[in-house]
């Protein structure tokens, strides 16, 4: 049996630490906040506790994760395994350059991906994340739904796969942690747009020329930061977004909705009641492509959707 | 003291290591078939065409246990396995005699006394101090940074020194560096090509340099390399690698490192843990800076030009000229500080930072213990391959960090960096070619030139104090002016055409392509351009 560590008790924390239990996994849920009864799993708020077991996973937003990886780490050695299922990227750390950051990275952009925060905050190497269309809603009803586990460590993929084996999970591995961050990242963004053209009557076969050729742009981004453009066009990617065009609740998809509606952004982001990291993503990525010269039409478009500049006009002009 | 570094006890225990090198390489092979059908298929391939006789009977012998290897019992092949692993790893094993490693404080001035007289060698060897003086060499050759560290660490366990490459004058010049800053001697798996030039032939196979042929492509062969090096290291053996492979070829410090064997320093910590005799293994990062480069033009050339990303290994360039390398050194010896030698910090094999006892810490300073590493998830400790080559490909971007922050800027990459500016502007272009064609017809004042020259050292010099870039102490003290003449003095008199050249109207910019050879150096900076920054490079042959 396996055991296993989730930190954080938010909505997709919460339905990890049910998934794995679910699975027959041994786990241990660290959090600080209320959190609905979890039978068979314990909880606690200290990470000590947590690190005893060694396959632990990281679900907080991505703008506390190097604080709370810094934390955790001091109670970490080189024998734990870290993943994270966190669908958004970071900055780097000020001052100091990162080991294993793309390697033509200059000083012009500071995105990094989230393993590699967790390499830089804690002693920790075997790292890896988890991504595919999968929904918090999804692992709480059993329902059948697909993740990908991405880790440079076959042994990595090798023990998420038995953390989270289910009958109703479909568990896809990849050895391109980097791509799947990305893709995660990406197509995160990418459904917002998707949840915006819908709501203003795109037909399927607009949805479908917006998809794929988002998902284009979303792999150019992705080789430019070291990436493995194929990883885009997989389960991870692709797979992703297209579970978005029927995903009518995704958090994402309701926010893009909101905003075609005329919504404000803050209104947008309450309707859709979870945390969505691509809401400051966009402007981020955006800038990312630009400076790394790839193409860049379809961000562009998602930035004035959250800007709630022209966005209607931009997103027609996208399929001229 | 010296003789108590545990190269000098190479001689005694070569047999053991090779004995141990062929048990295990034996013992891993499980499909016989298959390893000795893979080296016949690419040594076949290999020497097919050649018109040596010894080249001949040996296409023969492959083709013959080819043809007969279907028919062979298991036994048969085993057999037949162990002859031939048996030859690789004497072929491999290199010898170490202590006297001329006693003479190697003499190193580099014997060097060009004995590409003057190659027989002369034969008397140095017995008296060397005779001949030359060394303090001469003293302020020729910088060596700082975390030298008393890297000694303190060979004191306690294995150090496996990690240079950048750039020329093949790398290991002779870091061997030396390791004698003047007392560190100890390390062995180097050293190109067979390099055994052809008699001087480097006899210094490689004294001092404890092993020798790696590199037509060889089969796995079996690479086997016997890496068994025998892991070996070595674990024996704490210190060892030399260039973790790039090949030198350098576009001047540029190394940003991707597949580390090769070096990685095989991780799997020898693993084995000693796993043997109860734990033994540390420290990587040691250094940049070896020269202020000009012995095989530049060839290198560039070869970057530039499409068969150069074919061609593996450059027989023939300015290192297996005579004549040639004599002037190289000569030239060096003209210029204090020519050449410098920045040791980095130490890693542990899985990338954690080493203090001065030998502990471990993880980049937010804890201390770590590296045995934690080979630890699976229910606790037991086990070599794991497939984890093994992560952990190398790690260290490797970790190494490049180091690269980036040691590599020391001097007049040559500095002026480059300035003078490519200009080439570029006035290109109006980002297409590297066409910058490249633009030889001869861009004439720069002095002050001018020295005005962008004094730019590019004060983005560096601010890089430098968030310790991301290093100066040179020369450098640093230089006005823009003195940095232009100090790099057209270097340029002259050793590249054969001229690379920036004084004329009545300013300064031309001569030879384009040595421009970027040396601006490229400081390209991993952001400073000089960097044609690689937007995807992958794009060399194609250059018009004519």
């Amino acid at each position: 049996m396996t055991a296993i560590g989730v930190l954080g008790g938010g909505p997709w924390g919460v339905s990890l630490a049910r998934a794995a239990r679910h699975a027959g996994s041994e786990v241990t849920l660290c959090t600080r906040r209320d959190h609905p009864a979890l039978p068979g799993v314990r909880v606690t708020p200290s990470m000590r506790v947590l690190a005893e077991a060694r396959l632990l996973v990281v679900a907080v937003p991505s703008s506390s994760v190097r604080a709370v990886a810094r934390e955790l780490g001091d109670f970490l050695d080189g024998g734990h395994v870290l993943v994270h299922g966190i669908r958004g990227l970071s900055s780097a750390a000020g001052g100091g350059s990162v080991a294993g950051a793309a390697p033509t990275v200059t000083s012009a952009d500071d995105i990094v991906t989230i393993s590699q925060v967790l390499r830089e905050e804690t002693p920790v190497r075997r790292i890896g994340a988890l991504g595919g269309p999968v929904q918090a809603a999804e692992l709480n009803d059993g329902r059948p739904s697909a993740m990908v586990v991405g880790s440079e460590f076959p042994e990595v993929v090798a023990a998420l796969k038995r953390a989270f084996a289910a009958e109703w999970l479909k568990i896809e591995g990849t050895s391109d942690l980097r791509g799947l961050e990305w893709a995660s990242a990406l197509v995160g963004c990418l459904s917002i747009g998707v949840g915006f053209a819908a709501h203003i009557g795109a037909t399927p076969g607009l949805l479908a020329a917006l998809a794929s050729r988002g998902v284009d742009e979303a792999a150019g981004i992705a080789r430019a930061a070291g990436a493995d453009p194929q990883t885009l066009y997989g389960l991870g990617g692709y797979g992703d977004l297209l579970a978005s065009i029927v995903l009518a609740e995704r958090p994402e998809v309701v926010l893009g909705r909101a905003l075609a509606r005329g919504a404000p952004l803050e209104a947008a982001q309450a309707e859709a009641a979870l945390r969505i990291e691509a809401v400051t993503l966009v402007p981020r990525i955006l800038r990312f492509a630009e400076l790394r010269r790839t193409e860049h039409a379809i961000f562009t478009a998602l930035a004035e959707i959250l800007n709630g500049s022209q966005a209607e006009a931009t997103l027609r002009r996208l399929f001229d | 003291m010296a003789d108590e570094y545990p190269i000098f006890r190479f001689n005694a225990e070569r047999e053991a290591i090779v004995e141990e090198t062929v048990r295990r390489v034996i013992a891993s092979t499980r499909d016989t078939l298959f390893a000795l059908n893979d080296a016949a298929y690419h040594e076949a391939r290999r020497l097919d065409g050649s018109r040596k006789p010894k080249d001949q009977a040996e296409l023969e012998e492959w083709r013959r246990l080819a043809r007969r290897l279907g028919r062979m019992s298991e036994l048969e092949r085993r057999d037949k396995l162990r002859e031939i692993v048996e030859g690789y790893g004497w072929d491999v094993a290199g010898n170490f005699d202590p006297r001329v490693y006693r003479f190697s404080t003499s190193l580099v001035p014997s060097l060009v006394t004995g590409l003057l007289a190659p027989r002369k060698l034969a008397t140095l060897v017995r008296d060397p101090r005779k001949l030359f003086g060394f303090d001469a060499l003293a302020e020729k050759f910088l060596i700082d940074g975390e030298v008393d560290l890297a000694r303190k660490l060979a004191a306690r366990g294995t150090v496996v020194f990690v240079p950048t490459h750039s020329s093949n004058m790398d290991s002779i010049v870091f061997g030396h560096a390791l004698d003047r800053a007392d560190l100890p001697p390390a062995t180097y798996g050293a190109g067979k090509n390099l055994f052809t030039n008699p001087v480097l032939a006899f210094f490689m196979r004294n001092l404890g340099a092993y020798r790696v042929d590199r037509r060889l492509r089969h796995k079996l062969y690479k086997d016997v390399l890496k068994a025998y090096s892991c070996v070595l290291i674990e024996r704490g053996y210190h060892s030399l690698f260039f973790p790039g492979g090949t030198r350098s070829r576009s001047g540029g410090i190394e940003r991707h490192l597949k580390l090769g064997l070096a990685g095989t320093g991780i799997e020898a910590y693993a084995r000693t843990l796993l043997s109860g005799h734990e033994r540390r293994v420290y990587f040691v990062p250094a940049t070896i800076n020269y202020l000009i480069t012995l095989e530049a033009e060839t290198l560039i050339r070869d970057y530039l030009s499409e068969a150069g990303k074919a061609r593996y290994i450059i027989e023939d360039d300015e290192s297996s000229r005579p004549g040639r390398m004599a002037r190289f050194v000569s030239k060096l010896l003209g210029h204090s500080g020519a050449v410098h030698i920045r040791f980095g910090a130490a890693l542990d094999p899985y990338g954690n930072g080493v203090d001065e006892h030998g502990v471990s810490h993880d980049h937010r300073g804890r201390p770590v213990d590296p045995a934690s590493y080979l630890r699976d998830l229910d606790g037991s400790i086990s070599l794991n391959p497939s984890r093994e080559m992560q952990y190398t490909r790690q260290l490797g971007e970790e190494l490049a960090v180091a690269y980036r922050r040691n590599a020391v800027a001097m007049a040559t990459h500095i002026v480059a960096a300035a003078a490519f500016g200009a080439l570029r502007r006035a290109a109006g272009t980002d297409d590297l070619f066409a910058v490249l064609r633009m030889r001869d017809q861009i004439t720069l004042s002095r002050d001018e030139l020295a005005r962008e020259v004094l730019g590019v050292k004060d983005r560096l010099l601010e890089l430098e104090k968030h310790g991301e870039a290093a100066v040179s102490s020369e450098a640093r003290r230089m006005s823009g002016g003195d940095l232009v003449e100090q790099a057209i003095q270097a340029f002259r008199g050793y590249h054969t055409s001229p690379v920036i050249q004084p004329r009545e109207d300013g300064l031309a910019l001569s030879d384009t392509n040595l421009l970027f050879y040396y601006q490229n150096r400081l390209a991993v900076h952001g400073v000089g351009w960097d044609p690689t920054a937007h995807g992958e490079p794009r060399p194609r042959p250059a018009a004519a």
